[in-house]
């Protein structure tokens, strides 16, 4: 038995010794990065799933921005489905001192008809409907307006009493800026806030429950009206699609953390067989037969799959606990429990990858022959081993068979990886045509007599460079985009479903109180149903996924003057009846200018004529609208009011002054707004890091090794000019000269190629502006140097020790 | 009257080297008896290291048969001769050949681990007796680079009698190391090699050396000749 501890501990230091570290490093880095991302994936599926019905809190809902017409229910009623209905809409509500943008739901007693609703009231009991006259608020909102259950809250026209806490709620959002809290009213009791007016903006909900074979024919015989769609466990919300997005830009970072992470563990294993060939010799010919070889072999690498397997995990969960930060507002705070499966699957990409890169060069060491020790040989290893191979491809093609990102990111790499070693090596045979000092010139003239081998090297130091650049560059850019929307002046607080007889007395009081404010814009909502005579929805581009705006109502504003914000592309703003378009959308859907488009406000359908096309900055957070008319079009349409202006931390009182002396008018007070995106933003950033630290990690992690082991091959050459009596000086400036040179090179290459394909994925695939990043110009090529140096002093000591 | 413990018949042995067929070793047959000690003289580059490798069973003759302790090995398979080297060979190398991953005490029991002798404090207290015998108690722990070469060599002569091997091949032990250094290895390997009763290959350019044994094969031009 102790005889196993002896092979353990002498594994254990011929993994340090043997510098097998970097593999074990590399296989801790990928299950890290495996475990983290399929824990979060797993988590939010299972979320999703675990609530599926229980999200929509029906088996099928009706969406319809109209009032649920009272025949439909009885139709439903009368096929013996159970309905329930909801109102919902945004307005303020106050307690004594505070005031807060809420999301009202108006439920009847039978919400809902699918998954739980938790109610608890001031004698800790738990309800589970609402009855007429309650008040139940969550319990974010009960401290934002420091209420206690009991007291009362103006909603609206109305004040109720609190009744008490919402703790389980069906309906959850996945939307990470939907920071607005809820509350639920009885039906009954939605008249009375006087938030349901004539183009306010009140969303209802028909909530179904049945026979599938009921609901089905129920569904398929209802004719559809304008604003109107149905929602089902199968139709894809905005948030999936949205979680989808980032999911592939996680999957497509770790994939290349992986992918460092693999060409590390190959270059340590096939430089580990080279160094230890003789020590495999040695055993065999002290007659150590294969199967020990092999026990040996696999006890080193088993101790290196458990090391890595452990710390990786553990690093794993950290980072996915990084990952989760964000999500915590819309995730559970009891989240499902993930089990072994990430493991599992984390266990199951290491050996895919760990498998063959480790047991194709250990095996050729089995094939070390024993006479080794008296004359080296050239060994004809077998090709047996390569079969492992079949592992990581037939994972590929299972997992990624049709991604095609996938594969376009592995045949990219491919061909950059050949681009950038040419570019590299042209750079520096251009170098080696100049003029240079001895040393340099010894370097370059060194670099050159082995194309293949310096190209190899290049490339994959360039290569990675790259990677480790593209990953930190792409996070800073996303964020600096999200955090450019908050500028320093910009209106932070809008005032929107302003009445006409409210307007005129609303804006000479923002104008009493001293805030800088904007004009106000009218706003109508509707829809357009037809371009140039021809129904919007005969055509193709209606259904398209793309361009969403002819299934949706939009705002509609008129104006005597275009705002100067907007640049006009196109035509301009004269003539009568007359609309301006944005550019985007225009394009989208094929619009030239004096097209005729129809458009229809509560069932009454009038048209315009483009005059203009013009550019709009949408993140601005400016008021902003798709479609501006002439006032002659729309002005006598009923129409409510939007204003915005700019109040400051310490005019909070004037803001709420506003609030209650008008309080149907919504305010959407960015300003806590703001504060909570740039939270949520330090805390993607912190999770985005945490990622592209792995990245970083992985890249430098297989430059170091890289250059490690270029180093040591050397080890013979150098010992021979040492005892050819070259100077210790002589050498080590020499070596600082190639070293450098190549860092140097790879370095700029790498710039050059990340300021391209940064460009390319900003462009095309975040569609975000692209920038140019001067600062890493002059960083790469000085962090490859870096790099470089620090392999090299942490070498060059052994490399020119003197010869016993 | 002793028994012959490897009997050489006609072993010609020819390499590949840039597609030149190079003949070593010409057609060698010679007998040693157990408990012999035998030197094999030659000028550098007469195969005087190929022969101990066939000797050995660490390669293959192109031709003829070797058969060492019964057991014709010019026809076993890499896994048997292993095998045999593990049961009853001993080596001593010009540089050294120590694990460099393994300290001094473990590079001495690491032959009986190899052997499938499992028991390690057995083992240990074996290896450390003969530590002991080679002046190295003390150093038990050191790692090979710890050590100067001529203590490296010890360590290997106490790696190569710990598993007292029907036979030792010493390929010259002394070549690297310095007069004085080298006395004392020689004085150590004969002392050990009286007491264990071992057969003794020696390959030596040291004629001094060769004569303490008691046979000496000299090495020329691919044939060999007894030197009386
Ligand atoms: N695998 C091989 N390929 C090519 N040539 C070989 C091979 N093995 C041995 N030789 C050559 O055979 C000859 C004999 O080599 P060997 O090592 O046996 O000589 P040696 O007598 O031990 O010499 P030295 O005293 O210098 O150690 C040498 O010329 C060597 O170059
Ligand atoms: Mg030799």
């Amino acid at each position: 038995m102790k005889a196993n501890k002896m092979i353990i501990s002498w594994s254990w230091r011929e993994i340090w010794s043997g510098q097998l570290w970097p593999v074990m490093v590399a296989l801790t880095l990928i299950i890290a990065c495996v475990v983290a991302l399929s824990t979060l994936a797993l988590r939010v599926e299972k979320v999703m799933t675990n609530q599926g019905k229980t999200l929509l809190a029906a088996d099928l809902v009706l969406r319809s921005t109209n009032p649920i017409s009272p025949s439909l229910i009885n139709q439903a009623e009368e096929a013996g489905l159970t309905v329930s209905t909801q109102s919902r809409f945004q307005t303020m509500a106050f307690s004594d001192t505070k005031m807060q943008l809420v999301t009202v739901k108006s439920v009847e007693s039978t919400y809902p008809l699918r998954g739980v609703l938790n109610l608890r009231d001031e004698t800790e009991q738990i309800k589970h409907q609402v009855n007429p006259n309650e008040l139940w608020v969550s319990a974010r909102l009960l401290s934002i307006l420091e209420a206690k259950v009991g007291e009362t809250v103006a909603i609206g026209d109305a004040e109720l009493t609190i009744s008490g806490v919402i703790i389980d709620e069906p309906e959850l959002a996945y939307n990470p800026f939907n920071s607005i809290p809820n509350l639920f009213i009885h039906s009954s009791n939605l008249e009375g806030t006087g938030a349901i007016q004539l183009g306010s903006r009140v969303r209802h909900r028909l909530f179904i429950n049945g026979e599938p074979t009921t609901l089905a024919a129920f569904q398929s015989n209802y004719e559809l009206q304008a604003g109107e769609r149905w929602v089902d466990q199968n139709s894809e919300s905005r948030a999936a699609r949205l979680m989808d997005k980032a999911k592939q830009y996680l999957s497509l970072t770790i994939l290349m953390v992986i992918l460092m992470a693999a060409v590390t563990l190959i270059l340590t294993c096939l430089h580990y067989v080279r160094n230890r060939s003789e020590t495999v010799s040695m055993l065999k010919s002290m007659g150590s037969s294969r199967a020990w070889l092999r026990s040996w072999l696999t006890t080193q690498v088993l101790i290196m799959f458990v090391v890595a397997f452990v710390v990786g995990s553990s690093l794993g969960l950290l980072l996915e606990y990084l990952l989760r930060i964000p999500l915590v507002d819309i995730l559970p705070k009891v989240l499902p429990s993930v089990g072994i499966q990430p493991f599992l699957f984390a266990i199951g990409v290491s050996l895919c990858i760990g498998l063959p890169a480790l047991l194709i060069p250990l095996m050729r060491l089995l094939d070390a022959p024993a006479i080794n020790v008296i004359q080296k040989q050239t060994v004809q290893y077998s090709k047996k081993s390569w079969w492992l191979l079949l592992l990581p491809i037939t994972a590929l093609v299972v997992f990624y068979g049709s991604n095609k990102l996938v594969w376009m990111v592995l045949a990219g790499l491919l061909i950059l990886f050949i681009v950038l070693a040419g570019l590299s090596y042209g750079l520096l045979t251009l170098l080696a045509k100049l003029k240079w000092s001895a040393a340099l010139s010894l370097a370059l003239s060194r670099i050159s007599r082995s194309p293949k081998n310096s190209m190899m090297q290049l490339a994959a130091l360039s290569g990675s460079l790259m990677l480790v650049s593209l990953i930190w560059l792409v996070k800073s850019d996303l964020l600096g985009d999200w955090q450019q929307t908050l500028s320093p002046d910009a209106p932070n607080v809008f005032s929107i479903n302003i009445s006409p007889e409210q307007r005129a007395s609303y804006l000479q009081d923002i104008d009493s109180l001293t805030l800088p404010r904007s004009d106000a814009f009218a706003i109508i909502r509707g829809r357009v149903t037809e371009i140039n005579d021809i129904q919007t929805t005969d055509m193709a581009v209606y259904e398209s996924a793309e361009t969403r705006i002819l299934r949706r109502e939009v705002n509609f504003t008129w104006m005597d003057q275009l705002p100067e914000y907007n640049e006009v592309v196109a035509g301009q703003w004269s003539g009568e009846k007359t609309v301006s378009v944005e550019q985007n959308i225009a394009d989208e859907l094929g619009l030239k200018l004096g097209d005729k488009l129809t458009f229809e406000v509560n069932s009454q359908s009038f048209s315009a004529t483009i005059n203009s096309f013009r550019a709009v900055e949408w993140q601005s957070l400016k008021p902003n609208f798709v479609f501006i008319f002439s006032e002659d079009a729309i002005a006598d349409l009923p129409a409510t009011w939007m204003v915005s202006f700019r109040a400051e931390e310490n005019q909070t009182d004037r803001v709420t002054q506003l609030a209650r002396s008008y309080p149907t008018v919504t305010l959407l007070d960015l300003r806590t707004m703001a504060n909570k995106i740039q939270s949520l933003l330090r805390q993607i950033s912190w999770s985005l890091t945490g990622l592209a630290t792995l990245g970083v990690m992985a890249g430098i992690l297989l430059i170091f090794t890289l250059l490690r082991l270029s180093l040591n091959e050397r080890k013979r050459e150098i010992t021979l000019y040492r005892t050819l009596g070259a100077s210790k000086k002589r050498i080590s400036h020499t070596l600082w000269a190639e070293y450098g040179l190549l860092g140097l090179s790879a370095g700029i290459v790498a710039a050059i190629a990340a300021e391209m394909i940064l460009f390319a994925l900003m462009r095309w695939g975040f569609e975000l502006p692209a920038q140019l990043h001067p600062a890493m110009w002059f960083l790469l090529p000085l962090l490859a140097v870096l790099i470089v140096f620090a392999s090299l002093s942490s070498v060059i000591k052994a490399l020119l020790k003197p010869l016993r | 009257m002793s028994q012959s413990i490897i009997s050489v018949e006609n072993v010609t042995k020819s390499v590949i080297s840039n597609d030149n067929q190079l003949s070593i070793l010409k057609g060698i047959s010679f007998n040693i008896m157990e408990g012999e000690s035998i030197a094999i003289m030659g000028t550098s580059g007469a195969g005087k290291s190929t022969l101990m490798g066939l000797l050995a069973g660490l390669d293959q003759p192109t031709s003829g048969s070797i058969t060492l302790l019964d057991s014709t090995i010019s026809s076993m398979d890499d896994e048997q001769r292993a095998k045999i080297r593990s049961e009853s060979i001993g080596f001593v190398f010009q540089n050294f050949l120590l694990i460099p991953s393994l300290t001094a005490l473990q590079n001495v029991t690491l032959p009986m681990l190899l052997r499938g002798n499992e028991d390690q404090k057995n083992n240990e207290l074996k290896a450390k007796a003969l530590l002991e015998k080679v002046g190295l108690s003390g150093r038990e722990t050191h790692l090979p680079t710890q050590l100067s070469g001529g203590e490296q060599q010890r360590v290997a002569l106490a790696r190569a009698f710990v598993t007292q091997p029907k036979i030792l091949f010493a390929d010259e032990p002394t070549g690297n190391l310095d007069q004085q250094t080298a006395q004392n290895i020689i004085e150590l390997l004969f002392a050990m090699n009286t007491e264990q009763g071992t057969t003794l290959v020696l390959i030596t350019h040291d004629a001094e050396l060769a004569k303490r044994c008691q046979r000496t094969l000299i090495i020329n031009d691919g044939q060999c000749q007894e030197s009386v």
